[in-house]
Formats: structure tokens, sequence, C-alpha cells
């Protein structure tokens, strides 16, 4: 009886610290490299579009991200997004045909119409409604400042002795003649 | 572990743990009441903890000197008036 | 051992019901003044003491459970459906919470250590941690309750008691797995603690500020549990599900995301009612939420409300929890009208340009993150009763909404740290943002120059759009912060005569809090590149025979053979590709397919092989033989920068435990200045308690 082999990214997490710093460096030419690195146009359709499209199995995962074993879903529906692309289909007709043919639940998104539109606007409304709220908090507090009591306490007024002492020890106890 | 021995094991704990529960302990903690000057020592910590920062602040540059003295006025105001009301308290 | 853990619940139950039960009443006599025959303080004591005993009594039915699962005792149905003879034992740990039953103990079990903990500190304050260790044991009844009658994790199996049992799910059987749960549970439970301190504070009307102080540790502590348990469910998704990505808007994983949300928000605007007595109604209710979304994290992936590839035990549960959702929501709602008078605010803001308006913002931008998250999780709900069809809200919905909510949200995780708190005008301190907007434009062109466009093909991409703008601002972000300690650091270096690295550790340890947070957002930067390196994600697909070779990026995988192996638990088979750059052999790498022999079916599991180096994770896939052919087929990512997503996790942990530690007091840190220098040290030391 065997064991599994070693995986090679276990191995290899002990050394990734190690040139953390160099490859940060790097990084920026690493991603150049990552983006040179173009698909087909057909081939990033069916990437595109697999990304906006749900694999019907139950597995809640996306078409293009389905990856487990003998799906009983996934090469239909990429089957026929194939034979969509081929026949010369709008991203939106393949959308709309997808949804005639597997039902709603097949696009990974709400639609831009009907009620499914308020899935959209909800949040940005929301955050709207939320901002101007807040500008509006903001503005009301700015409008009675805090301390009508806004004289500036010095040394030299008419403080009593008792006072004056007090703001001494303030000053010194926290530090505002420069200690720490 | 048999049903018999496990629900002897439960017995145990059940009489462990009322015991530790209801022993007659007379040196619990009392529920003092915070009293004011408690609660203005608090306010004195934090109010020094605020313009200890803003003297730090200040001086890493983040203030302009116009707004740091009148800040500074108000929180030592502020301050001021709750050390007094502190004295007030200890002398009474 | 059933028998003992049936027994020792009902005994938890009724420890719990009876802490609740005498410390509400205590309290109240306490309150009102009320003469009785026994003294209220006494009774509270004992209630405190109950739940101690609580805490013994829950442990001992844990510890049964986990005793059973060892001993392979399948008379208990939840040992036969969750473990097998053949279960390595640090999974045989993972049956306690790999279903329903064993899950609701665990929080119960954990929920009994934070109370443990809380009602061991109580002389801190007596009367606030009487009334957080009533509600505490309100909370535990709930789950007790549930545990008693509802989900017996110790009900019998009625028939013959089989050899063997059905097995763990093999998703589950993965190290990541024996931790992530646990961390995740510690966090939503550890939120009852902040939770009950509040409500306890606002119905004692708890003068002052000081019950934030104390439970700071604890918040701090949670959310980083929490942190902790998102990011490892993120890494186990990513090692085991096999889909090259981290993170796929699940219900359940956005369930664990709302709290984390809320939570984080709450950490944040606390500090303005500790400072300055601000906020209090709105961070009474913060908390509040975090609290409740904690328990619809918990009734989502255990009551199955949503369809989730998480929902691994599922059953009728949800009305307890809507129930007691209500309840709570209730009382919250209660105390805060009765009590509201108590929450008045002490100051308000001066200025838009200072740190509580950025706190205000981020509170806004954390928020409006959480709403869309719940939104998008409960819209179907919502559509199905509307209009009467289901529709999906997946990861194209979240991905346009919620990232550039995230921008903005970074984007404040460097502006908050340059402003200082109270007013101050935005000209004083336009100095401070020189050198970050000139890192933000140099990004972009460095970006520009090697390549990172928004565009792909002549077409505008909103992918590679946002991964330059986190690009940009990340890096921005970055340098304001760390400019913010130089800062500091000066002002000490130049007081101490110390050099500049000793003055940050110096600065650092002065306020814990504030530099450790100022670490976290470092932390936050780095994740989120991390993040943004997924606009430039690759991957190949293809059949691959013996000698067969693929190329990615800059890697050519050639295949050298195909193995098949066998133990106890599972069949595996693995391809053996050997990686090559340039013509030299790197590594070698052997991604795997696995059969469990019980509990998964039919369905084979996905062994990832990652190998990974700090520019990307080259990430191949055993997908299984194409029937047609009999060749195996193999598919392989290159994932950019998915190694800062874990990196940038180590950083915020950094950050959170330095926060956590307590700051130098002012005295110690008075001492550390040369004596030549020192300023009146005796009143230092007496300033500094």
């Amino acid at each position: 009886m065997l064991t599994a082999p070693p995986r090679s990214g276990r191995i290899n997490s002990g050394s990734i610290n190690s040139v953390w710093i160099k490859a940060a460096q790097a990084a920026l030419l690493a991603i150049a490299v990552c983006f040179s690195l173009g698909a087909s146009d057909s081939g990033s359709r069916i990437d595109s579009l697999g990304h906006r499209l749900m694999c019907t199995c139950g597995c809640a995962q996306l078409l293009g991200e389905c990856d487990h074993y003998g799906c009983p879903s996934r090469s239909d529906e990429l089957a026929t997004l194939s034979s969509a692309i081929a026949s010369g289909q709008s991203d939106q007709q393949i959308m709309d045909s997808f949804a005639a043919k597997y039902g709603v639940t097949v696009l990974a998104a709400p639609r831009t119409q009907g009620f499914d539109l308020v899935a959209w606007i909800a949040p940005f409304a929301v955050f709207a409604a939320a901002l101007l709220g807040t500008i509006l908090l903001v503005r009301r507090w700015s409008g009675k400042p805090d301390a009508q009591a806004a004289t500036p306490v010095s040394r030299d007024t008419s403080l009593s002795p008792q006072e004056r002492e007090r703001l001494e020890q303030i000053r010194r106890e926290t530090g505002a003649e420069g200690g720490l | 572990m048999t049903e018999t021995e496990g629900l002897i094991a439960g017995l145990l704990l059940l009489f462990a743990l009322v015991v530790y529960t209801f022993w007659p302990e007379n040196a619990f903690a009392s529920q003092k009441e915070k009293t004011r000057l408690d609660f203005l020592l608090e306010r004195k910590e934090q109010l020094y903890e605020n313009l200890r920062d803003l003297n730090f602040e200040h001086r890493a540059g983040k203030y302009p000197e116009e707004d740091f003295q009148t800040q500074r006025a108000l929180l030592e105001k502020e301050t001021a008036d709750l050390l007094a009301e502190i004295d007030r308290l200890q002398q009474a | 051992m059933a028998a003992l853990g049936s027994f020792a619940l009902l005994i938890a139950l009724a420890l719990a019901a009876y802490n609740l039960l005498a410390g509400t009443i205590a309290l109240r006599l306490i309150a009102t003044g009320t003469p009785a025959r026994i003294s209220p303080e006494r009774l509270a004591d004992t209630a405190r003491r109950a739940g101690i005993a609580g805490f013994y009594a829950v442990t001992a039915a844990a510890f049964a459970l986990v005793w059973s699962a060892f001993a392979n005792d399948f008379s208990i149905t939840y040992i036969v459906e969750h473990s097998n003879r053949a279960l390595p034992a640090p999974y045989k740990f993972a049956a306690l919470w790999s279903g329903q039953e064993g899950s609701l103990l665990l929080w119960a079990w954990l929920l009994g250590t934070y109370g443990f903990v809380l009602r061991l500190r109580h002389k801190t304050d007596v009367k606030l941690y009487a009334y957080a260790g009533t509600i505490l044991a309100g909370i535990q009844v709930f789950f007790l309750l549930i545990l008693n009658f509802a989900a017996p994790p110790f009900a019998l199996l009625k028939g013959t008691i089989p050899d063997d049992g059905n097995g763990l799910n093999p998703l589950l059987q993965y190290p990541e797995m024996v931790i992530h749960p646990p961390m995740l549970y510690l966090g939503y439970v550890g939120f009852s603690v902040p939770f009950a301190f509040a409500l306890g504070a606002l119905m004692m009307r708890y003068p002052g500020e000081k019950w934030i102080h104390i439970t700071r540790a604890w918040t701090m502590a949670t959310w980083l549990f929490l942190t902790c348990g998102i990011f490892l469910g993120m890494r186990w998704a990513y090692a085991v599900l096999g889909w090259g990505g981290y993170w796929g808007w699940d219900p359940v994983e956005n369930a664990s995301f709302m709290p984390w949300l809320t939570g984080t928000a709450f950490l944040h605007s606390v500090m303005m009612q500790e400072r300055r007595g601000m906020m209090k109604s709105w961070n009474v209710w913060l908390i509040f939420s975090t609290f409740l979304l904690t328990m619809l994290g918990t009734l989502l992936t255990r009551a199955g409300l949503v369809s989730s590839v998480h929902a691994f035990a599922q059953s009728s549960i949800g009305t307890w929890f809507y129930v007691f959702m209500g309840i709570v929501l209730a009382i919250c709602i209660f105390t805060y009208i009765y009590q509201r008078g108590h929450l008045k605010t002490e100051h308000h803001l001066e200025s838009l340009v200072s740190r509580e308006s950025s706190f205000l913002f981020n509170n806004l931008v954390l928020l409006t993150a959480c709403f869309v998250i719940l939104w998008g999780t409960l819209f179907p709900i919502l559509s199905e009763y509307v209009q009467g069809t289901k529709v999906t809200v997946g990861a194209p919905f979240y991905n346009r909404v919620a990232i550039p909510i995230g921008l903005f949200l970074l984007f404040l995780t460097g502006v908050g740290p340059l402003l200082p708190w109270r007013a101050t005008s935005f000209k004083s301190i336009r100095r401070n943002f020189v050198l970050p907007v000139i890192a933000l434009w140099a990004t972009v062109i460095v970006c520009l120059a090697v390549g990172v466009r928004p565009w792909v093909n002549g077409a505008f991409s909103s992918g590679n759009f946002y991964a330059l703008v986190a690009f940009a601002v990340g890096v921005a972000v970055f340098v304001a912060v760390l400019s913010e300690f130089l800062r500091g650091a000066h002002v000490i270096a130049r007081q101490t005569g110390r050099n500049l690295l000793s003055a940050t550790w110096l600065l650092t340890r002065r306020n814990t809090r504030r530099y450790g947070g100022y670490i976290v957002h470092i932390g936050v930067v780095v994740v989120v590149l991390g993040l943004a390196g997924s606009a430039f994600n690759r991957n190949v697909e293809s059949e691959m025979g013996v000698h067969d070779a693929m190329h990615i990026g800059p890697y050519t995988l050639e295949c050298t053979g195909f193995t098949q192996d066998s133990n106890a638990n599972y069949d595996s088979e693995y391809a053996i590709l050997n990686v090559t750059k340039g013509g030299k052999t790197l590594f070698q790498m052997t991604p795997e397919k696995r059969a469990y022999h019980l509990g998964g079916g039919d369905q084979p599991q996905t062994m990832v092989a990652i190998h990974s180096v700090p520019m990307w994770d080259l990430y191949v896939v055993y997908e299984g033989m194409n029937p047609d052919t009999g060749q195996p087929i193999i598919k392989a990512f290159l994932n950019p920068l998915v190694g800062w997503i874990w990196a940038g996790l180590v950083i915020m942990v950094l950050g959170t435990l330095i926060a956590l530690a307590p700051s130098l007091s002012p005295a110690t840190a008075a001492l550390r200045v040369p004596v030549a220098r020192q300023v009146a040290p005796e009143v230092a030391l007496k300033g500094g308690d």
C-alpha cells in the first residue's frame, strides 16, 4: 500500500518567503507576461460567456468554472454555447436562448429588465441614499459646533491661580512641552 | 463505556457541578455602583490620551498652528473643568 | 458515552437556564432595590458559577462526541454518518463539526469557553460582567435547547449497529478543513461577547465608555478569528474545489463575509465613541447587527435557506433560528427605545477633513458592501416571492457591484490614517498627500508601460481596468501608511536621538492599537494586490498522453506517466508532470484524483497540485479520463499573485496581534528617553497610569 506522493505545492511553500522581496520587483513584469498570453477570439467568447452562465447540474458553479468529474450538464451546455457562437449569434441572443432552454436560473446574474432590474438598482440606490444621509449628517453636525466655549485658554489671561495651576498640570502630564 | 456507566458518570458530573454552583461562598465580589468620581477619572484618562495624541500629531506636522491652538484650548478647557470637579469630589 | 453526552447536555441546559433566570432576577432586584430574602449579589454569584459549571458540562458533552468518534461507536447515528474506521485521526476531530448536530455542539462549546473566561475575569467590573454573563447565558440556552430537543448529537441508531460508518465527506478531508470551521466559528461565536457587553451596558445605563475598552481585546481577537476563518476557507476552496479560484460568492461565503464587514465597521467607529463619546446609537446597532448576521450565517450554513455547495447538513432547525433571531431583535429594539436617552452624543463632528469623518465614510462603504451581499444572497428568495421565478445572483453580479465599492474602501484605508482626529483644514495636510499621489500616478504609468492596460484587443475590459486601479491605489495606500509611520518615527527620533528604525519600534509600542491597525491596512493592500492579479488568470486544458506536453506562460508541462495508488481510505490516480522552463527542468507536479471508499458516493475528489511563487501560482488539475479516447485530461492555470493573498493575511494577523498587545504606558515610554532629554520624569510617571 502506497501513500500519496508529496505534492509540489507543499514542498515549496517554505521557500516562498525567502524570495518574496525579489519577487515584488518582478511581479509587474510577470503580469505583463501573463497579459501577453492572448486567447483566441472564439475561445475567449466561450470563456467570457461561460462566466456569465451557470452550470445547471446543481453544483452552483459558473459554467466556465464547473470542474467536477462527469458533470451531466456541462458538456451539453458547452456544446450549445459553441454551436451558438459558431452560428454567429450575438451575446444577448445566446443568453436569451439559454434562458429559454434551461430556465432563467442559468443566467449567472439577474437581467437588466423587469423586476430583475431592482437587483441592480438597489445597491446603488442604497449607496446614494447613505452617502446623502452621511453628508447631511456631517453638515448638520458642523452647523452646531461643539463648543461655544471656544474661548482659548491661555496662561496669561484672567485665570485664577488654581485654574492656571491645573492648566500647567495638564500640559506637563500630557507632554505638551516636548516629552513623549 | 456502557449506558449504566455513562449515567453514573453523568450523575457524578451533575453532583459536582451542583455543589460547585451552590457552595455557600461568602467571599463573592460585590456589585459596587460606579461612582461619579470613578467615571470622571476614566474620562480624565481618555482626555489626557486625546491631548497627548493631539500634541504628538501636531509635532508630526498634521495640524496647522492655528487649528492646533484651538483644538488644544478646547480639550484643555474640557480637561480643566473635569479636574476641577475631581478636586471638588476628592475634597468632599 | 452517548448516555454521558446526552446527560451532560441536559445538565448544561439546566445550568444555563439557571444562570439566565437567577442572573435576571438578581440584576432586576439590584436595579430596583427591592428587598429580598436572599442577597441579590449572592444570587448573582451563583448564576455566574452556574455559567462556569455549564462550561464544564458542555465540555463533557463535546468530549463524549469526540471520544465516540475515536472509539468508532457506531451506535450513535451522528458517528455513523460522519466517520468510519479508516478515517485518519485529525479528521475524526473534524467529525465534531462536519455535521449539523456536531457543529451546533461546537458553537455551544465555544460560547461556553468564551463565557468561562469572561466569568472568571468578572472582577474587572462585577456588575457589567454580570449583565454580559446573563445575556451570554440566554444565547447558550437557545443553543442547548436545539441540542437537547431538535438536533441531538447523541441520538442512537435504530436497528442493528453497523460495522463501519459512512465516512466523512471527502471534501472535508483536507488539512485546512480541520482548522477552517473552528476558526470561523470562533469568529462567529466571539461576536456574542461584544454584543453581550453592548446590550448589557445599555440595559444598566453604564456610565462612560470604559466597557468598550474592556471588550476591545475580545472584539479584536474575534475579528482575527473570523478573518483567519474566511481566508482558510478561501484557501480550502482554492486547493480542494479545483476550479482555480478561491472566492465564488457562494451564499455561505457571503454569510461569513457579512458579519466581517459590520464587525470591521464596528472596530473603527467604536473608536469615535471611546475617544469622543460620539456615534453611540450607531455603534450599538452595528454590534447588534453583527451578532444577528452571525446568527443568519449559522442559519444559512445549517438550515439550507439558499442553495450552496456548503450546505453539508441541512434540516428543519431553521424555525428555531427565526424565532431566536426574532426574540433577539425584539429585545434589542425594546432596550434601545427604552434606554436611548442614555446614548446621547457628547460631541459633534467639527470638520469634513478629520479622522472622524473618514470613519463615517468607512462605515458607509462597509455597510453598503454588507447590504449588497445580503441583497444578492436574499434576492433569489425575493424574486421567487414577487415574480414567481427564482433567479441566480452569482459572481458576475457581485463582481460588478462589489468591486467598485471595494476599491473605494481601499482608497479610504489610505486616506484615513493621513487625517488627524478632530478638525483640520485640508490645506494644512495637503503635503501629506503629495507622496501617495505621486506613487499612484507612477504606478499607473509603470503598469501601462509593462502592459497592464484597461483594454484587451482594443475593447475595454473592466477586469483589467479594476486591476489597474487596484494596483495604483494599493501602492498609494502603502506609501501613505508608510509615510505615517515615518512621520511619527521622526518625531520620536528627534526627541530621543534614536535611529529611525528603533524610533519606529518605539512608536509602534507606544500606540499598539493605532500602528498595529496600520499594519493591518498594509496587509489589506497586499491582499487586494493578490486579488487584482486574478484579472490576468490564464488556463489551458488538454488531453495528455505520456510524453505529451502543454505550455502555459513560461512553463512547459511534460507528462511522464500516470500511476495509481490505494489505501484503506481511498484509491487515487495521479499524473506525473515534469515542469520545465527554457529547457531547464524545474520541478515535478502530481495532480491527483481520489475516489474515497466511503462518504463520497461516486464522485471522485480533486487534489490540485500547486506550485506557488510570489509571481504566480502554477495550478494543475487532473480532471480524469476522457471516456471516449481513454486519455487523461489535464487543466493548468497560471494565477498571478495568488500567494500575495496568503502573505497579506499573515501581515494582517501580525498587525492584529500587535494591536492586541498592550501599549507602553506614557510613563514607561518616558523612561526610555535618555535622561538628559527627559522632561519631568516624576510628573510623566504620575500621568501615565
